[in-house]
């Protein structure tokens, strides 16, 4: 297998899953803490390098330090979760940008973290997308329902007798989990990207719950593919290139719902005489 | 090097004196806009706005070098309170759609920038910045750039303040939202011009959330929030750039000037947190059956849920 072929293999996996995972975040709207996620993942994944370890095992351990101090700030009067995300997000990147002046001569370089490099990803990294694709899909499986019932009426949730905690947890983790896998590819300023804008476009056209968790997966996946093709055709990084073929995802998702939305068919209008209204 | 070298005799050296007196007006214009963003709830769309700046930037830079970044920049931003303001009133899912834009424009912005000669050198500039390497011909822009948000903001404070706290009773009175929306958008999105050419696009946030969110700590006046924003925006970026300085002199670390402020700024919230958990612990030692008063200044917006971790308090 090539590195070509490779690349696209990393883009369907890692696309599939941003996209699964993005609509749980969209439908939740948990984007700017997701956002955060993936800018506050930077200086774990510099430290990893400068360590020699694995960068998504670098970046892991920083994801849940992260959502430890975020879930802290969140609960203190008058600050709030955008706050919280906010202070995590810039401190992140300002650590993670110290790191690297730091220690000299790391052998990753800060564009390859920042806007990813996807012709340049090992079996590793796929086989950790894979993998983490198929939790999501194992997970929303089992509790889907529970999940479901959350998002849509959190205080119904509550007042049926469960608990919020385990399902805003799960939701964290693979949002955690599908940031980091998908590092290699689009980077720590684009993979919000693939999180939000599959699930929002699929968010627009599709109706149901469950129409969304199928449609986004798809969207992610050929975002992926395009933009890895487009990135050859036209000489420019892959990475923004599939971020801009998700955003033109979205765009004719738009589309669609605002011509659908227009009244296509002309409906007679009904004329109701007396005569037929005797005798129906 | 002494504690006073790095603290006030480092300034009179030329570039440092110019990166101080850039700062400190930037830190005190984003501290009073910084105040608003966070009555009103807008650091997701502030976010948006430092991503949608970088095209702009980039473009400016690889079609007039450094003299088009602040024009480039400008064109940009304003382009981008245009959209997000409609985007934010359209109502739909907003913050999937900042979240969309922001990465677009960020992506075109990269594009742009890896069509130049020294992608490498370019694209970290206008990620981190190059507050010691501004040229003495650009002070007096970004000075009057960020003059011109103070003005805007200044001018409708007291009517942004009625929004922020009862939207539907200012626009019972006469006000425009739209107009205010523009108008603040507006001037968040100079600030971020300002800013993004001097501590780069990524770290301009900080400039904006973290001043207002350790002014909300620190009082619970209303008119107090504004000039305690802009001190510890102030000293913040002072020390920043003492310790930048003195680390990189001193012991020889090659630190980017804008992440240490940065640093700065977040170690200096943490501390106001602390001060401000170990006050209310006393407080409620002290009289144990009193609960604390709700604050003078609750955050009022609606703003989108984005983490339910902390709702409902």
């Amino acid at each position: 297998m090539g590195y070509f072929e490779r690349a696209l293999v990393a883009a369907v996996v890692i696309g599939a899953g941003a996209g699964f995972v993005g609509a749980l975040v969209v439908l939740r709207r948990r984007t700017f803490f997701a956002q955060a996620l993936t800018h506050g993942t930077y200086p774990g994944a510099v430290a990893a390098a400068a360590l020699g370890v694995s960068v998504p095992a670098g970046a892991a351990v920083a994801s849940v330090a992260l959502v430890a101090v975020m879930a802290g700030i969140a609960r203190i009067r008058r600050q709030g979760a955008q706050v919280a995300a906010g202070i995590v997000l810039t401190g992140g990147f300002a650590a993670g940008a110290l790191l690297q002046a730091m220690i000299p001569g790391l052998p990753v370089q800060a564009e390859s973290l920042l806007v990813g490099s996807i012709l340049t990803v090992s079996d590793a990294d796929i086989v950790l997308a894979a993998s983490v694709a198929l939790i999501s899909f194992a997970a929303v499986a089992l509790v889907g329902k529970e999940v479901a019932f959350s998002t849509f009426d959190p205080a119904g949730f509550r007042a049926a007798g469960y608990r919020e905690w385990p399902v805003e947890l799960l939701v964290l983790a693979l949002t955690a989990a599908s940031v980091v896998s998908s590092l290699p590819a689009v980077g720590a300023i684009l993979a919000i990207a693939l999180i939000a804008a599959p699930a929002a476009a699929a968010r627009l056209v599709v109706g149901s719950f469950r129409g969304v968790l199928l449609a986004a997966p798809v969207i992610g996946a050929a975002a992926g593919v395009i933009g890895v093709l487009a990135s050859r055709a036209l000489a420019v990084a892959a990475g923004p290139a599939i971020a801009l073929a998700a955003t033109a995802f979205f765009l004719l998702a738009l589309g669609i719902s605002k011509l659908r939305g227009l009244p296509w068919k002309r409906v007679d209008i009904p004329v109701e005489t007396a005569e037929d209204a005797r005798i129906a | 090097m002494s504690l006073s070298d790095a603290l006030f005799t480092a300034f009179s050296i030329p570039f440092m004196g110019r990166a101080l007196l850039v700062m400190l007006v930037l830190a005190v214009v984003a501290g009073v806009v910084g105040v608003l963003v966070n009555l009103r709830g807008l650091e997701f769309i502030s976010d948006g706005l430092t991503h949608a700046v970088f095209p702009g930037l980039a473009i400016g830079l690889v079609l007039g070098g450094t003299a088009g970044l602040v024009p480039g920049a400008t064109i940009a931003a304003l382009a981008g309170a245009l959209a997000l303001t409609w985007l934010d009133r359209a109502g739909i899912t907003p913050d999937a759609a900042i979240a969309i834009v922001l990465t677009a424009t960020f992506s075109v912005g990269v594009i742009v920038v890896s069509k130049s000669d020294d992608y490498a050198g370019a694209l970290e500039a206008l990620l981190f910045g190059r507050v010691l390497t501004i040229p003495p011909d650009e002070v007096a822009p970004l000075v009057v750039v960020s003059l011109i948000a103070l003005a805007a903001t200044a001018l409708t404070l007291k009517q942004q303040l009625f929004r922020a706290f009862d939207a539907r009773g200012s626009r019972a009175s006469g006000n425009s939202a739209l107009a205010l929306d523009l108008v603040l958008n507006g001037a968040i999105a100079l600030v971020v011009v300002a800013a993004a050419s001097t501590i780069g696009t990524l770290l301009v946030l900080a400039l904006l959330i973290v001043p207002g969110a350790a002014a909300r700590l620190a009082t619970r006046r209303l008119w107090w929030l504004f000039p305690v924003a802009a001190l510890f925006a102030a000293v913040g970026s002072w020390l920043g750039l003492a310790a930048g300085f003195a680390l990189s002199v001193g012991a020889g670390f090659d630190l980017p000037a804008g992440a240490t402020i940065v640093g700065v700024f977040v170690v200096g919230y943490a501390v106001v947190l602390a001060a401000s958990w170990l006050v209310q612990r006393a407080r409620a030692r002290r009289n144990p059956d009193t609960r604390p008063p709700s604050g003078g200044a609750a955050r009022p917006a609606v703003a989108p849920a984005v983490g339910a971790l902390g709702e409902g308090r």
